[in-house]
Parts: structure tokens; C-alpha cells; sequence
């Protein structure tokens, strides 16, 4: 317990005065709260406080934003040659969190052209996104950055019970995330949990593991929406429902989930848990997490979130749209870091304080979808989440969701693969959401849908088990 | 009559802050932090404060000691006691009664007068079982307590027969309040006095031992306090005095009772491994009782 409090306080003071954090500590302070757990049967008083950090109370959460970004500027402006330039003639003294406005945004396109001018320490992995939305982008992440990312998210899962002893997580991530799947493997060593990398195989072949038949269920999945939507609909073919699975919670993000997808998920798998979870490998390990409110709460302690209007480009007022851009703080991304890095994700701003469980995290609207994909009608402005939340468990349209909308002449155009759906169901669903559109239902096969429309889950790997390869 | 009165004495207060510690375990919860469990490792550093403090109380200049010793303890009984007594201002306000106290009965009574040492060996005792209950409700072992009893049974022969470091701290709170003891004094020739130090080990020893084997654990706990901790060292005292003609200014009761606190443990470890804080069933609150309620594990159900 004494030698606990010595490595917390050594911890945090790392933290507050940001140095490079003692990997060993962190990961010596989720066997200390793994042996908690084992002795007490729960973690001791206070711990939300301390899984959220040193961040609850405003003002000391601003002091602390300030100097974490006047640390993390400042070594970019050294180390950087991209930042070096793009800082250079820049006013950075006493910089704030008023003042980082001055800092141009960097875009996906800075990094996709000039990745090896973001180096700032010796790469170790590299890593690629998975490129649904455009060319991917491979991020080098150093051995510390790799040690140290997930020594803090299994502290994190241990202080509020998401991952425990004992559970075994089954991993149905691109094999191309190589730093997710590696993380989540790690977390599962530290926590003591068991994991089964089984990537995105066919769909069927996931739920056969799901089954457990080989050996033990696991308690926990993780995977893309699209992806999870294919194994819900391989399971509800194969008549399998709640009771044939042991899951405790599926955690999903890197895409829309919607309402009727957690119901569906829940009623198919029987996990109590649905997770949306917000992560970008850009951004690493900077992340957030959706509350029962539906808000999108970031973790503040390990990088700054801004949202900027779409019109201005300056940080949006409440209640309004705007692009979520975060700079993740040094010590915690080193080897490739970006600054003000625009995701290009549009949320927006809550219009007052959060009221939820997560209150004390900063937040934002949920993720409604790209900025670029906003649908601007001649009548109103309809985010790409709108359309999936009226469209997402339509009666005769399969999961996941193939579509896709745009505006012609002033006028929503939906088009969605369905075989069964007609397109006056699809336009009273819409309408039902205030939304008015054309629509065009294509009876496509599973195959042209996909190439069609792609999804995440597309980026399918092949086994020697089922699929033709 | 002496040697009766002082095995009398020193039995009934190891009992009674051992009765007291066992009560404070079963009815109350103490606070404890988000995450920690009293380790091997923690024994190390408790060794360490033991080896430093003696001599931070004799670096003090003499009138600062006390203040320091009464600041000391008003500080455990307010942590200690909080669980108790949520009100911040009564509970202050008991404190300082109880500290004032043993100002009163001193300044009024004079340091060897029954009052003092009754005020004195409240305030020690209780101090004593919050310190004891803050260890054990903290995840401490048995084990862990048997090596740093060990440990303290080799400090303290040390520090009392080869440099008399133990000698020059009695001296050294001598005539003044907050003596670091508890005692009983009446008249000239009738005295019984035991260090802090050793009804903490007591208190200890006996309350892990409950806490990881229930009530067997209990008996032994009691049986060794009274025999190891009362009757040994003060027959020891005077079957040496009758042997050498002389009293020895004082004897060490942790040499007596730490290597039989050890074995206590190794023949109470035969019984099996330790209960943790979970299986201790509770009687306290119903909030508390909540707090406390086992998480169990997620297990990965095999299937057949």
C-alpha cells in the first residue's frame, strides 16, 4: 500500500510536470489494482477520481491544458522538421488554449505527403489506418510510445471494470491495425485476461469462435460496426441468439453506431456492454468514450480537443457543427506526434454542461459522420448519422448498412442495397426523422453491394477454413 | 505482589486494545484508497520509519517532543476515528478534549499519578487501534506481520542491549506529557508500563491473525499476547533482578514475543491460505457494507 502511494505520486508528478512516464510504474500500478481487486473484491474510495485524472476541477484542468501544450509545441518546433517549418513566424510564447488558434491545422493530406518530416524519435512500428475513407496513412510509433500506451489503457480498464481477470476478449480487428491489435493483446496480458487475435476473417467463421467450442467463450469481442454487423447477421442466419454466447461486452468504434445497432447487438449476442469507443491511430492514445447520454467524452489528460466551425474555422460556439481537432501531448506521443491535427470528423459542440455519469470528462455530440460527407439540402443540414440512425434496422435490410447519400439539386438522394426493402419503407423511415429524400433501393447481391458500397468489414482476410481463396 | 500486579496490568492493557482493535475490524470500514494492498515490500518501509523515528525524537529539542507526540496523535485518532465520527467539528472536538486531557491531569497530577496514565493510555490505545485497523483493513498479511515482528524482535534487542537507543527515548520523554506509552501506576511501589510500539504488535499480530483465520486465529493471537507479551518479559525482568541482585532498566518485550508471534503464524499457516478483506464477513453499515460488496471475476466459462 505505502510502496502503491510511492508509485502513484511518482507517476502523477510525471504526469503534472510532464517527463517521460516510468512504463514499469504504470504497469506495476495495474497489478497493484489487480491485487486490490483480489484482496477487497472492488477498487478502494475514489476511484473514478483517479481514473479520470487530475483533470475534474476547470481551472486547474485549463493550467494544466496550457503547459501540456506549451510543452508538446515546443519540443515539435525543435525536433520536427515538418512543425519547424510550419511554426516558424509564429508567436508561441506563453502559448494557451486561447492562443493555439494562431497554429495553422494539420490535415491527413500533410501526413500522407511528408510522413517521414513528422519523426521526432527513433520509429519502432509502423502502423497503417485502413484507408475506408481515402489513401491510408502509416504512423510510426517508438518502443516507448508502444510499452507506455498500453500500460495507461489497461490501468484505465482495470480502475472502471471494463476488462477483469479472467475474461477473454476475442479480437476481430484488421490485421493492418497493428498497433490496436497490439495494444489490445498487451492490455489482456497485464489485466491477466486471455485474447484471441482472430482479425476479419469471414464473418462466420468469427462467431464460431464466439461459440467458444474449442475451448472457452470469450467475455469480451471488439471489431469494427460493419464488421460486428456481419457477424450479427452470420449468427442470426445460423439461428443463433443470446444464450449460445458468453459475452459481457462488445466494444466497437472506428465508425457510426447507432441506437438500433446496440439493441441489435444486445438481442443477438446478449452483452450488457456495448461500447462506442472513439480512437483514431493519428491520434493515439488520445481517445474517448460515448456516455448513456449518447455524448462523446475525451479523455483530456492525454492530448487537447478542439472543435472548429465549419464556417470560421475558428473554435465553434455551443450547440453548433464543427470538425473535432485534437493535439496529443507530449509525454505520451513522441515518435510521430501532430498538432492540432484535423480529423475531419464532424461533432458538435453540447450546447451546456454535460449532465451524465461522464460529467466530469469534457465532451461532445457523438461522431455525426465526416465533415466532407455533410448533406446541405436546400431546406436543412443532415449529417451522415441521421440517415444511418433511420435507416439502421430497417425490416428486409441486412446489417451493416450499404449506402449512400447525396445532394443534387438541392435535394437528399439516398440509395441503399437492400433485396427486400422498398423504397417507400426506406423514404418513411426518413421522413419519420424529418428527413426528406429520393430514394433508390439497388437489389444487390452481398458482393456488388460491398463494392458498391464499401465498409471497414470489406477489408476481409482470407482463411484456408472457409472462404476461397 | 509487584511482579502479580505488573503481569495483571500488562495483560489487561494488551487486552484491552486488542478487544478494542477486533471490535473497531468487525463493525467498521476504514476508508482506503482508490487502489494499494498492504504488501511484503510496505514491511521494508515500516522497518525504515521504525529505525528513523527514534532518532527524529531525539534530535527534537525536549519541550518540542511532546507537541509533537500530541500533534502525532491527534492526527491518527482524526484519520483513524473518521469512519466513526462522519462530523468533522465533534470529532475535533472529542480529540481535543482527550488531548487536553492528559495536559490537565499532568500539569494537575503530576507525571506519575494514575489520572495522567489513565488520559495517557485512552489516548495511546485508541491511537493504537486505528493505526492497527488502517494496516489490516488494508490488506495487510499475516505474514506480513510475523516477519515484521521478527524483524522487530532484532531491532529491539539491538537497540536495548547494544546501543541503548530505547533507554535514551524513555529517558527522554520522561516528565513530560504524550509519553508514547501506556501504563498504570499506583502508589510508590505499584507500576506497569508498555511501549506503544509493543501494543501496535499486538494489536497486529492478533487482528491479521482473525482477519486470515477467523476465530482459531484469534485464540492463538490472545494466548501468545498474554503469555509472550505480558508474563514472559515481566518474569523475565524479575527472574533476573532475583538472579543478579540488580533490575534491568528495561526489557524489550519483542524479543520475547516476536519469534513466538513467527511461529504462531507458521503453525496457523497450516490451516491454509490467508482470508483476504472480501471474505471477512462485515457487520458495519449498510453503505459500507455495499462498498464492500465482492466483485467477482469474469470467468471464461468453458464449454462442453
Amino acid at each position: 500500500m505505502l510502496e502503491t502511494g510511492v508509485r502513484q505520486v511518482r507517476v502523477a508528478m510525471a504526469m503534472v510536470f510532464g517527463r517521460r512516464l516510468n512504463v514499469r510504474a504504470v504497469e506495476r500500478l495495474v497489478a497493484d489494482a489487480l491485487a486490490t481487486l483480489e484482496e477487497f473484491g472492488s477498487l478502494g474510495d475514489d476511484v473514478d477520481e483517479l481514473a479520470d485524472g487530475p483533470f475534474a476541477d476547470p481551472a486547474e484542468r485549463r493550467d494544466l491544458q496550457n503547459r501540456a501544450l506549451q510543452r508538446t509545441v515546443s519540443r515539435l518546433a525543435k525536433r520536427s522538421p515538418f512543425y519547424r517549418e510550419r511554426l516558424a513566424g509564429i508567436d508561441l510564447d506563453g502559448l494557451t488554449t486561447e492562443t493555439l488558434t494562431r497554429i495553422p491545422v494539420t490535415r491527413k493530406a500533410d501526413l500522407i505527403e511528408r510522413p517521414a518530416d513528422f519523426l521526432c524519435s527513433a520509429p519502432y512500428l509502423a502502423t497503417q489506418t485502413t484507408g475506408t475513407t481515402g489513401r491510408p496513412v502509416q504512423m510510426w510509433l517508438s518502443r516507448y510510445e508502444m510499452e507506455l500506451w498500453p500500460a495507461l489503457i489497461a490501468l484505465s480498464v482495470v480502475l472502471r471494470g471494463d476488462i477483469r481477470p479472467g475474461d477473454r476478449m476475442q479480437i476481430n480487428l484488421s490485421s493492418r491495425a497493428t498497433a490496436a491489435v497490439q495494444e489490445d493483446v498487451e492490455v489482456c496480458r497485464m489485466v491477466n485476461a486471455s485474447c484471441h487475435v482472430v482479425g476479419q476473417v469471414p464473418p462466420e467463421e468469427s462467431v464460431e469462435h464466439l461459440l467458444g467450442r474449442n475451448g472457452t467463450r470469450p467475455t469480451l469481442l471488439t471489431g469494427n460496426p460493419s464488421y460486428l454487423a456481419r457477424m450479427l447477421t452470420a449468427a442470426r442466419q445460423r439461428g443463433y441468439g443470446p444464450d449460445d454466447f458468453g459475452l459481457r461486452a462488445i466494444y466497437a468504434g472506428g465508425e457510426i453506431v447507432s441506437p438500433a445497432f446496440v439493441r441489435a447487438l444486445r438481442e443477438t449476442f446478449g452483452a450488457e456492454t456495448i461500447g462506442d469507443n472513439f480512437g483514431m491511430t493519428e491520434l493515439l492514445p488520445v481517445g474517448g468514450r460515448t456516455c448513456s447520454r449518447r455524448h462523446l467524452h475525451i479523455d483530456p489528460n492525454m492530448g487537447y480537443t478542439e472543435v472548429l466551425d465549419l464556417e470560421t474555422g475558428e473554435p465553434a460556439g455551443p450547440g453548433r457543427l464543427g470538425e473535432l481537432t485534437v493535439t496529443p501531448y507530449y509525454p505520451y506521443r513522441e515518435c510521430m506526434p501532430v498538432l492540432r491535427y484535423n480529423t475531419g470528423d464532424l461533432v458538435r459542440t453540447l450546447d451546456g454542461e454535460p449532465d451524465c455519469e461522464l460529467a466530469a470528462v469534457p465532451a461532445v455530440s457523438q461522431i455525426l459522420g465526416k465533415a466532407g460527407s455533410l448533406l446541405r439540402t436546400a431546406d436543412s443540414v443532415v449529417t451522415p448519422r441521421e440517415i444511418v440512425e433511420a435507416l439502421d434496422g430497417t425490416p428486409g435490410m441486412p446489417w451493416p448498412l450499404r449506402h449512400r447519400a447525396a445532394v443534387a439539386d438541392g435535394r437528399l438522394h439516398v440509395e441503399v442495397a437492400s433485396r427486400d426493402a422498398t423504397a417507400a419503407e426506406v423514404t418513411e423511415r426518413l421522413l419519420a426523422r424529418g428527413i426528406e429524400a429520393r430514394v433508390t433501393v439497388l437489389p444487390l447481391d452481398d458482393e456488388e453491394a460491398a463494392r458498391r458500397f464499401p465498409l471497414r468489414c470489406d477489408l476481409l482476410e482470407h482463411t484456408f477454413t472457409r472462404s476461397h481463396a | 505482589m509487584t511482579v502479580f500486579f505488573q503481569i495483571a496490568a500488562t495483560a489487561a492493557l494488551a487486552l484491552a486494545v486488542v478487544v478494542g482493535t477486533i471490535a473497531y475490524f468487525r463493525a467498521v470500514r476504514a476508508a482506503r484508497p482508490p487502489v494499494g494492498v498492504f504488501n511484503g515490500k510496505d514491511i521494508f518501509m515500516m522497518m525504515g520509519f521504525v529505525l528513523a523515528l527514534p532518532y527524529v525524537y531525539l534530535a527534537l529539542p525536549g519541550a518540542v517532543l511532546p507537541v509533537v507526540l500530541a500533534l502525532v496523535f491527534a492526527g491518527g485518532l482524526s484519520v483513524g476515528y473518521q469512519p466513526l465520527i462522519g462530523n468533522g467539528r465533534l470529532r475535533w472536538a472529542l480529540i481535543s478534549v482527550l488531548i487536553a486531557s492528559v495536559l490537565v491531569t499532568h500539569l494537575a497530577f503530576g507525571e506519575t499519578a494514575p489520572p495522567y496514565w489513565v488520559a495517557n493510555s485512552c489516548v495511546v490505545g485508541l491511537v493504537v487501534v486505528s493505526a492497527t485497523n488502517l494496516n489490516v483493513q488494508g490488506g495487510m498479511r499475516l505474514k506480513n506481520v510475523a516477519w515484521f515482528l521478527l524483524l522487530l524482535a532484532v531491532y529491539d534487542a539491538f537497540f536495548a542491549w547494544v546501543v541503548p537507543l530505547t533507554q535514551e527515548l524513555a529517558e527522554a520523554v520522561q516528565g513530560y506529557p504524550y509519553a508514547p506509552a501506556a501504563g498504570l501506576r499506583i502508589g510508590e511501589d505499584l507500576g506497569a508500563v508498555v511501549g506503544m510500539g509493543d501494543l501496535l504488535a499486538y494489536a497486529l499480530f492478533t487482528t491479521t491473525a482473525y482477519k486470515a483465520y477467523a476465530k482459531p486465529g484469534l485464540r492463538t493471537g490472545i494466548a501468545l499476547v498474554v503469555l509472550f507479551g505480558a508474563v514472559a518479559p515481566v518474569a523475565a525482568l524479575h527472574l533476573i533482578a532475583a538472579a543478579t541482585g540488580d533490575a534491568p532498566g528495561l526489557i524489550p518485550a519483542q524479543v520475547f514475543f516476536g519469534p513466538a508471534a513467527f511461529i504462531g503464524y507458521l503453525f496457523l499457516s497450516r490451516r491454509g491460505p490467508e482470508r483476504r478483506m472480501v471474505d471477512v464477513p462485515f457487520r458495519g453499515n449498510r453503505a459500507a457494507a455495499v462498498r464492500q460488496a465482492p466483485v467477482r471475476s469474469a470467468e471464461a466459462h468453458p464449454v462442453a
